[in-house]
């Protein structure tokens, strides 16, 4: 994935923060920050013996090395730079929208069934691109609802609330 | 002849009307989205893995596998037609068959493509059905320490070979190990980073994490990048039939390739892409005249075709014969006989032969069905490359969510792909490969449980890694590729194997 978007080329940001912007120095960060939640999750954990490991026992040791590598990775990202090609720009719509088309089918499954999950889902997910075509996506959603009705309901005979209250 | 009678069983299994059409319903599906650009095969198998669970645990698989390797088949369809390949195993058959296209060979070339898939799925289907049952004996015999040796080389190696920096992968399948920690141990009763949340108790589940990953997070990144424009060559397909001299061009380069991709699909990390690069690196080496390449050799099509089914099937036998999957497919091939509660390793053999025989007699079937559906079918193929992706990724949503949900009908499950799904994009954005964090998710549970057998075997002392013979080689062998991919030599070696064109 190495598109170049025509609209990167946008406000110059200040050196530092573009060194800390780098791929790796992000992802060295990432994997710092999970071994740090890990460690603070599991500092009650008890950690046992070799003989008989207690609940901590892997789970501590494992966030100890990913401490390591998360560091690792981001010192070489500081020292120099992978970057080939811009990535393109973070838009919120795909970012928060095709989460939130999942999200909201999660909440209205059980209690108004598939067929409005469904149709809040892709009317949400439809949204979640700009080149959407509300047609389209009106008779998409309607094909797929009943697709998934005909392959889960129809041909797989799996109980699922369908509609609302049943 | 035990093979012969383990064959004869196989096809019983696979030859039954179901199973037939499971295999078909997976060449049909795995071709669709090898075509398709923007959805390759591990997300689609991780889509479809909650519909298996309905199935027989031996359908569901045939099902899967036909899609794997039906991949590999459409991919190059997109390759040669539109110089786009729907797979990344694809990636070199776009140089020389594209141009072949333009030379108005696209026939011969989508021919070639497809024979010498056969062929290689047919050497390939043979080469698990002797070398399986050998290599299960061997992982029967082994102990804990061993079996945790074991699974340290199966990560390392898939490191490796995989491409990408190497201590990002490392750190990945920490992560995924981490991941899978989630939950209660089954060992001490403990609850583990759960963080208060109920829905965190049972673990982290299989489907919603790979669902989340693969499926979600790739449609973030092909959302948030400008969709590209696609030209395809459209020229009736005349001449589907390659010239005779085309024949005398092009067999050696099958055989070749499909020797390599068998022997590098093996290899945990290998598989279809690897096969595939490995092969068009070889034929440009051997050629008399390689100036050629580039230029639509026909060599340059069926070498890396022929490499990539040939790939892609042998990378079930570590799957098949101990439980450690080489990649991503394989991975989420374990996660789903688990689900079914078959524990994957040495044992499926000989506890499930009808399992196992009846997926290797469809493979085969499954190769079959295949070039019978990509070469009279291919106008069809062509069409379908129309469909654009604003419509596809509705699709992909609607199975994303009703595929998770359906799977435990928990709703909770559903809103964790979704967090799962933002952290497969900004994986994508940092490069770091999810495939070896699913790994590590899967192997973990396996590592752990091992290793506190070993332990209690020696009484805590960790050099019992190192004094028994076998777990003491495959340590070193570990370092040893470590130390390999370390020296600049050969990462720029490396590095360049996986930039070929």
């Amino acid at each position: 994935m190495t598109i170049r978007s025509p609209d990167s080329a946008t406000t110059p940001r200040p050196p530092w923060l573009r060194i800390l912007a780098r791929r790796d120095v992000l992802a060295g960060l990432m994997f710092m920050a999970v071994a740090a939640v890990g460690l603070w999750a599991s500092r009650d954990y008890p950690i046992g013996t070799a003989v008989r490991m207690g609940t901590g026992y892997v789970p501590r040791l494992m966030c100890w090395i990913l401490l390591a590598l998360g560091a690792s990775v981001a010192l070489m990202g500081l020292r120099e730079s992978d970057e080939e090609g811009e990535e393109p720009p973070l838009r919120w719509r795909p970012l928060v929208l095709v989460p939130a088309s999942q999200a909201i089918f999660a909440l209205t499954i059980n209690d108004f069934g598939f067929v409005v999950a469904g149709l809040l889902m892709i009317a949400i997910g439809g949204l979640a691109n700009r080149e959407s075509r509300p047609l389209e996506v009106v008779a998409s959603a309607a094909v797929l609802v009943f697709s998934v009705w005909a392959i889960f309901v129809w041909g797989l005979g799996l109980v699922i609330p369908v509609w609302p209250g049943g | 002849m035990d093979l012969l009678n383990n064959l004869a069983l196989g096809f019983s299994v696979a030859l039954t009307p179901a199973n037939l059409g499971f295999a078909l319903l997976g060449c049909l599906v795995g071709s669709l989205v090898g075509v398709l650009p923007g959805i390759g095969p591990v997300p689609t198998v991780a889509i479809l893995l909650p519909l298996t669970f309905y199935l027989d645990p031996i359908s569901g698989l045939i099902m899967l596998a036909g899609i794997f390797y039906g991949a590999q088949y459409g991919g190059s369809t997109t390759s040669i037609l539109v110089n786009m390949p729907g797979e990344t195993s694809s990636v070199v058959t776009c140089i020389d068959g594209h141009q072949m296209a333009r030379q108005g060979r696209a026939g011969p070339a989508l021919a070639i493509a497809a024979l010498g898939s056969l062929f290689a799925g047919t050497v390939s289907t043979a080469i698990i059905a002797w070398a399986a049952p050998p290599l299960a004996k061997v992982g029967l015999s082994f102990g804990a320490p061993e079996y945790f040796s074991l699974l340290v080389l199966g990560l390392i190696a898939a490191v490796v070979l995989a491409h990408g920096s190497v201590i990002k992968a490392v750190a990945m399948i920490i992560l995924g190990l981490v991941l899978g920690m989630v939950g209660t141990d089954g060992n001490t009763g403990g609850t583990r980073f759960t963080f208060g949340l109920t829905m965190l108790v049972d673990g982290i589940g299989f489907v919603p994490l790979a669902i989340g990953v693969f499926g979600l997070g790739e449609v973030i990144a092909n959302l948030l990048s400008p969709e590209r424009s696609r030209i395809v060559i459209t020229q009736r397909f005349r001449d589907l039939w390659p010239s005779r001299e085309e024949f005398r061009q092009s067999w050696p380069a099958v055989l070749r390739g499909t020797a390599l991709g068998s022997i590098l699909g093996v290899l945990p990390g290998g598989g279809a892409t690897l096969s595939a690069f490995a092969a068009y690196a070889l034929e440009k080496k051997v050629a008399k005249d390689p100036s050629r390449f580039g230029k639509g050799a026909i060599e340059g099509v069926a070498a890396p075709e022929s490499a990539n089914n040939a790939g892609a099937q042998t990378s079930f036998i570590p799957m098949l014969t101990l439980g450690i999957p080489g990649n991503a497919v394989m991975a989420l091939m374990i996660g789903a006989l688990t689900i079914h509660g078959i524990q994957p390793g040495p044992q499926v053999m000989t506890e499930r032969p009808t399992l196992f025989w009846g997926l290797i007699a469809s493979m085969w079937i499954g190769n079959l069905m295949l070039v019978i559906i990509n070469l009279p079918l291919i106008g069809i193929w062509v069409q379908l490359l129309r469909v654009p992706y604003r419509l596809l990724y509705l699709g992909i949503l609607m199975f994303c969510a009703i595929g998770v949900y359906t799977t435990n009908n928990n709703p909770a499950e559903v809103l964790m792909t979704a967090v799962f799904g933002v952290m497969g994009y900004i994986f994508i954005r940092l490069r770091c490969e999810p495939a070896p964090m699913l790994l590590g998710f899967v192997l973990g549970p396996l590592m752990e449980e091992n290793l506190r057998r070993a332990m209690r075997i020696s009484s805590g002392d960790p050099m019992i890694f190192l004094e028994r013979p076998i777990s003491l080689a495959l340590l070193l062998a570990s370092v040893a590729l470590l130390i390999v991919v370390a020296l600049p030599a050969i990462r720029s070696k490396r590095e360049e194997a996986f930039q070929e064109g």
